[in-house]
């Protein structure tokens, strides 16, 4: 066997160990036992019609809707930060890098914590759930977002600015109508992974949730401390199916692709 | 910016500041101390949860560098048309929370699950085994869960080798084997070096899967953290093992930079 003939056959076992657990997963689903037998027993979609319960519909909507509230809003916030950051030279730009891809550097799950004794120490115990995941969310988010958003206006040559204010546009107005069309995918893939990011977190959602306030993860993990049921496996296709209808629209739209393969270590 | 300042730097020197404050009776009270790390690290649990956590790290680290570096030679080096395909599926893990991912490995790992079925059925074993909760499930689990962020920094570095340094070692004799233990795999490093940190400080970080995976038998930091804070609920002693923790992370990444910096000057 030759070495890349050997290769083919350790590289087919490396998917199999990667995506094994997945497949299992959603066969599982399928189970006519109450049990997770693989394979499965005779096939029955009753999991699947727990699975669109409210008991599980509720708080996948909640996640659904942190998802994309965290996504809009920390896309909004890293416009002008990466702006800057891609754009200028200034005082305090390496402190500002620091701060900007901190929450990425530290675990999500310190940050979580740290958050939710600041909730309690301002008195702001009321806002914990929504609101404080809601701000958490963004501070995880927000460094994928300037992330994607700089990686595109590094590869926009300054020229282009250049030559429309030299033809007379204003600041805004260039921004307008030449910067912004062409940074759109840009913008659009760091909102994606955006909310790919909040949708999956747990470790800094565990700590801001409340009762009939969290998300799927939370949700699904606390569920899994008591017991199990095939509901389960229907539950867990269903979060796993919709970042990837998402990342695959936007990728027929845009080219998600080249950001997060590519030209990752830019900023 | 204000945001960030709010609710980023604003809860991690909190963090850091209760962490060295006594509590009584769940409230802070502003005498310094340093008992709260003395408590940390005097305990036999906690000392065990230090060193189950570095375990986890560096099982974790190393399996998915010898997973990863194969993948990502393959994937950096293939010619077939299914190149695209081939990497997104490599990736589309990342898209499912780890508690789904892990959530796998329960189906499989569990006493009535997948891998006793299959071990009875063959024959193999007479009755079921415990896999699970046992530290070595919570490795398998971060491992699967972690390899994607390895196989990137892996490619990553690959990418960079040019491959016309491979050309000449075959030109000057030496065989596609040769060539790779003493070209690629040398210039590789720090990709290697990369991939291990990453998967390393995000797996000492990890809740979810030592929590699934694991028990009260096998805490580790990120599960004592979550019990101090939710069920002890002695967050000055929570707050130093959160800092003890950011402590491990942070200097795991700085070095994961200077070899991100080496890396750069190749």
């Amino acid at each position: 066997m030759s070495p890349w003939a050997g290769l083919r056959v350790v590289v087919i076992a490396i998917y199999v160990f990667m995506l094994g657990p997945i497949l299992i997963t959603a066969a599982v689903s399928f189970n006519a036992s109450n049990r997770s037998q693989f394979p499965p027993r005779g096939f029955s979609l009753q999991w699947w019609e727990k699975a669109f319960s409210a008991e599980w519909i509720d708080p996948l909507w909640f996640s659904f809707k942190l998802g994309c509230a965290a996504a809009v809003i920390s896309t909004l916030l890293a416009l002008p930060l990466a702006f800057a950051l891609a754009r200028y030279r200034f005082p305090g730009r390496a402190a500002m890098v620091a701060l900007t891809l901190g929450p990425l550097m530290l675990p999500a799950l310190v940050t979580g914590v740290g958050l939710l004794q600041l909730f309690q120490y301002a008195g702001w115990r009321e806002q914990i759930g929504f609101t404080a995941l809601l701000v958490g969310h963004v501070v995880i988010c927000l460094p994928f977002a300037v992330r994607t958003v700089a990686i595109s206006l590094h590869s926009l040559p300054p020229s282009l600015e250049l030559a429309a204010a030299s033809l007379g546009a204003s600041r805004a107005r260039t921004l307008w109508h030449v910067v912004f069309p062409l940074i759109k995918s840009g913008i659009v893939a760091g909102a994606v992974f955006a909310f790919v990011h909040s949708f999956t977190d747990v470790n800094l959602s565990l700590f801001l949730v409340r009762p009939g306030e969290q998300p799927i993860t939370v949700k699904i993990l606390g569920f899994l401390e008591f017991g199990f049921a095939p509901t389960l496996a229907a539950v867990s296709v269903i979060t796993l199916l919709l970042p990837l209808v998402l990342v695959a629209v936007v990728e027929r739209l845009t080219g998600l692709g080249d950001f997060i393969y590519g030209e990752r270590e830019r900023v | 910016m204000a945001v960030l300042l709010l609710f980023f730097a604003l809860p991690n020197a909190l963090l850091l500041s209760a962490s060295f404050l006594k509590s009584e009776a769940q409230q802070l009270t502003d005498e310094l101390t340093l008992e709260n790390y003395q408590f940390l690290f005097t305990r036999p649990l906690y000392i065990w949860a230090f060193i189950r956590t570095f375990i986890v790290g560096i099982s974790v680290g190393v399996i998915d560098v010898i997973l990863g570096y194969p993948l990502a030679y393959f994937l950096v080096r293939t010619r077939s048309r299914w190149k695209g395909v081939l990497i997104a599926l490599a990736l589309a893990p990342l898209l499912a929370s780890v508690v789904v991912r892990t959530y796998g490995w329960y189906i499989i790992l569990n006493r009535f699950g997948v891998a006793n079925d299959v071990l009875l059925g063959l024959g193999i074993t007479q009755e079921r085994i415990a896999f699970m909760p046992s530290t070595g499930a919570i490795i398998i689990g971060l491992a699967h869960a972690l390899l994607p962020y390895t196989v990137l920094t892996i490619m990553g570095a690959l990418q960079g080798i040019n491959p016309n340094l491979e050309l000449a070692a075959m030109s000057l004799g030496a065989s596609r084997t040769r060539t790779f233990f003493h070209v690629v795999l040398p210039l590789s490093l720090p990709g290697i070096a990369g991939g291990f940190i990453l998967a390393f400080s995000i797996a000492i970080s990890a809740y979810a899967t030592p929590a699934i995976l694991g028990g009260p038998a096998t805490q580790v930091m990120a599960t004592a953290i979550y019990g101090f804070m939710t069920q002890l609920l002695d967050w000055s002693i929570g707050a130093a093992l959160a800092v003890i923790l950011v402590v491990c992370s942070m200097a795991l990444l700085y070095a994961a930079a200077r070899m991100g910096a080496k890396q750069a000057a190749l």
